[in-house]
């Protein structure tokens, strides 16, 4: 026995229901196995989660009444027959429901038990067979569709036609049947496409007339409006006496690959427009180093138009160092399968040197290999005399800052030069009342102590001893008093000419005892032939005096001090070389300098700048006014000189005078 | 043998006190002292010095013009005047052989000893 049939009985009255199961139970050719429901939504549920072989439904339902319940099933279930019941009331709409698509319908109380089995097992039956028509016609529809082909085939009479028979393909391909060919004679003719008639008539003549001309590509316009193109070809046929009866065509579709043409066609346009009118220049070349490809600008450059540029290589456009370079470059690309990206110096076959830009890919055929690289460079020669420019701009911008930045430097040191010296002239004119209003003083002390001195000699040790000292420092007030006085500008000058070297020599003799008695030896290197200096011969004493006496403090166990003394013709000199008031140095001047230089203890960095500042001194009080250097540099300033102090390496300080020599 | 009579005109009474204290010190000098430099002419009219101690910067009138009072003076034109300032420096003195503006000159503060020198030097005999 076949498996059970699963049926899905739809039944809200239950003595129906009990009927229908009792009818199906009975059958002994066939089981079944029932699945009564009694209201449509649950009768979809079921359909939705287990498979039946046939719905058998009332449409009469709690949830649901008349056709619409049929509509419901139908759309839930496409694969599974339905047979729906109806009273004897309503079986016109049963009847409806069968239009729609029902399997069969029942009346209730007209059919028994083997009316029953035979409509469930008939409609399954007849079911499977609509099912398997349906997959047929579709298979065939398939078929029918993608048949690209037909044949046709016209008999003639006295060279004129008068049968044509299509074959079955052309529905495919024309959208018309052969019956609609036949009934209507002219239709072959006006399918074509309207600019197409004349060539289609053409060969048709040509074949009517016995010749068997060449296939011909033409347009139709397909029943359902579309253009199609086709491929028409036609061969006349002879009966045995020769005569022309007949001639058969071949009509084929190739609307795809003539789409397929059209967008190769166009693509390529595409590519071409894009590889003639872009800026860059473009190439390819094979493996061998021959170009394969150059677009026109390319070809402008090289002044070759494409055929002669085809085939050729690098050396037989460019001088041999630079063709090398581009192969090498190109073997790389070949090597490695790597993109080559450079800018580079190139000269164009007409010898213009140029910047380019060049990128090098490879060429792959369709397995993958390569085949040849493929060029584009384009010309960034303005870009880089931009660059260039630029660059130098920025250089001379830089330089130009430099300078700024030294010049401004040098003001400021002027500056502060000029404020020193503004100092040091305040310094000087009030040191100059100073001293004078301290004299006075002085002069009543000075009498006071005299008087004291004479009266009280003779008696107490110590009043005498206390007058002494305070004698003592009458004189060293007085000496004070005396170097704010020589410090301050109100000094005349006995200006003579001198001989620089005797001056210098007659100061030694002066400070040869202090000398001496430090054991300090003097190196003597004076420069012969120097020129006369005009000065004050007793100032410059001083201040060599000075400079000596403090070098002989700054070796308190001995050491070497040399004098050096020599000219030269000035080539650079600043504009402020140290009073405002002093007498400039000019290039082209002769200077006489003279340079003191001994082995002591050097002056300490953060002493340098004090030096020649009044009552700035190192040495005990009683010993140093802090005078020494002021006055020593206001003397040598006051004769338009310039003095500078300067340690130098190893220990030891160097003092250099320089001086203008005497115009004759 | 007579005293010799200076005459001493300085602003600075303090200097002017301690001055002629040290030299009448000596019993050689009898030393009349005038504080207002106007005063001088008339004073030495009056005490006719062997030398007159002339200091120059003063209030109201300067040392030099004193001097030319009594220059002008026939009586008294013979009469030496020796300055004695702080407004020179002792080795400007030095140079010029101590004479500064046709007179003498000695820089303060000066001891008693050099005053007593340049008296002895110029002081009428």
């Amino acid at each position: 026995m076949d498996q059970p049939i699963k049926v899905l009985l739809i039944e809200d009255s239950p003595p129906d229901a009990r009927l229908l199961s009792v009818y199906l139970s009975e059958s002994r050719t066939q089981q079944f196995q029932i699945t009564p429901v009694s209201r449509l939504a649950e009768a979809l549920q079921r359909l939705g989660s287990e498979d039946f072989d046939v719905v058998v439904s009332d449409l009469q339902l709690p949830d649901s009444q008349g056709i619409a319940t049929f509509e419901w099933l139908k759309a839930h279930v496409q694969d599974v027959p339905i047979i729906v019941l109806s009273g004897s009331d309503d079986e016109i709409l049963a009847s409806r429901a069968v239009r729609e698509g029902a399997q069969d319908y029942l009346v209730k109380g007209r059919f028994d038990a083997h009316g029953l089995v035979r409509s469930i097992t008939y409609a399954i039956e007849r079911h499977r067979a609509e099912q398997a028509l349906q997959e047929s016609e579709k298979h065939y529809k398939f078929l029918l569709e993608s048949i690209t082909d037909y044949t046709y085939s016209v008999k003639l009479r006295d060279a004129l036609p008068i049968k044509t028979v299509h074959g079955p393909g052309c529905i495919s391909i024309t959208g018309y049947s052969p019956d609609e060919y036949q009934a209507d004679p002219g239709l072959w003719f006006r399918m074509v496409h309207e600019e197409d008639r004349a060539a289609v008539v053409a060969q048709v003549k040509a074949v009517q007339s016995g010749e068997t001309p060449p296939p011909l590509e033409h347009r139709i316009i397909h029943k359902n409006g579309q253009i199609r193109w086709v491929r028409h070809t036609a061969v006349p046929s002879r009966d045995r006496t020769g005569r022309l009866d007949s001639y058969d065509g071949l009509i084929a579709d190739i609307t795809e690959r003539k789409r397929a043409e059209e967008d190769l066609i166009s693509s390529e346009g595409f590519y071409h427009s894009l590889v003639e009118n872009l800026p860059q220049n473009i190439l390819r070349k094979d493996l061998n180093e021959r170009f394969t490809f150059a677009n026109q600008r390319f070809c402008q450059m090289l002044g070759q138009p494409l055929e002669e540029i085809i085939g050729k290589t690098d050396f037989d456009f460019f001088p041999p160092q630079l063709a090398e370079k581009y192969q090498r470059d190109d073997r790389f690309v070949i090597r490695t399968g790597q993109t080559f990206e450079t800018i580079e110096e190139n000269q164009t076959p007409s010898g213009e040197k140029i910047y380019v830009n060049v990128i090098k890919t490879p060429i792959y055929d369709a397995k993958g290999q390569i085949i040849g690289i493929q060029g584009i460079f384009w010309d960034i020669t303005e870009r880089k005399r931009f660059e260039e420019r630029l660059q130098k701009a920025n250089e001379e911008l830089a330089a130009s800052e430099a300078a700024l930045r030294k010049s401004h430097e040098e003001l400021k040191a002027a500056q502060l030069q000029l404020i020193q010296a503004e100092k040091m002239e305040a310094i000087g004119t009030l040191a100059a009342g100073v001293a004078h209003e301290v004299k006075n003083p002085l002069a009543i002390l000075m009498m006071g102590v005299n008087y004291l001195a004479k009266k009280l000699s003779g008696t107490d040790d110590n009043i005498v001893q206390v007058v002494k000292e305070m004698r003592e420092a009458i004189d060293r007030a007085d000496s004070i008093t005396r170097g704010l006085l020589d410090f301050s500008a109100s000094r005349q000058l006995a200006i003579r000419s001198e001989d620089l070297n005797q001056v210098i020599e007659e100061t030694l003799r002066l400070v040869r005892h202090e000398l001496n008695k430090k054991q300090i030896v003097v190196v003597k290197h004076l420069g012969e032939r120097l020129p006369h200096v005009g000065v004050d011969k007793r100032q410059i004493q001083q201040v060599f005096v000075n400079i000596i006496v403090n070098s002989v403090h700054a070796m308190p166990e001995g050491g070497t001090l040399t004098v050096r003394t020599y000219s030269k013709q000035l080539t650079e000199t600043s504009h402020f070389e140290g009073s405002r008031k002093a007498t400039h140095f000019w290039v082209g001047d002769i200077a006489v300098i003279a340079e003191v230089e001994d082995t002591g203890t050097g002056i300490p960095e953060e002493n340098l700048a004090k030096i020649f500042d009044p009552f700035f001194t190192t040495k005990p009080t009683g010993v140093g006014t802090g005078l020494g250097l002021p006055v020593t540099k206001k003397i040598i300033e006051l004769h338009g000189g310039s003095m500078d102090i300067k340690n130098v390496s190893g220990g030891g300080v160097r003092v250099t005078i320089k001086l203008k020599a005497h115009r004759s | 043998m007579a005293k010799k009579r200076i005459l001493l005109v300085d602003d600075e009474k303090s200097f002017t006190n301690l001055l002629k204290l040290n030299l009448e010190d000596t019993g050689k000098y009898e030393v009349r002292v005038e504080n207002w430099a106007e005063d001088a002419y008339s004073a030495a009219k009056e005490f006719k010095p062997d030398l007159v101690l002339l200091d120059i910067i003063m209030p109201r009138m300067p040392g030099g013009n004193v001097a030319a009072q009594i220059k002008e003076d026939p009586a008294l034109k013979d009469t030496p005047i020796v300055f004695l300032t702080a407004a020179v420096r002792k080795h400007q003195v030095e140079e010029n052989d101590g004479i500064i503006c046709d007179h003498p000159c000695l820089a303060k503060p000066a001891t008693v000893e050099m005053v007593i020198e340049t008296i002895e030097k110029h002081a009428r005999k």
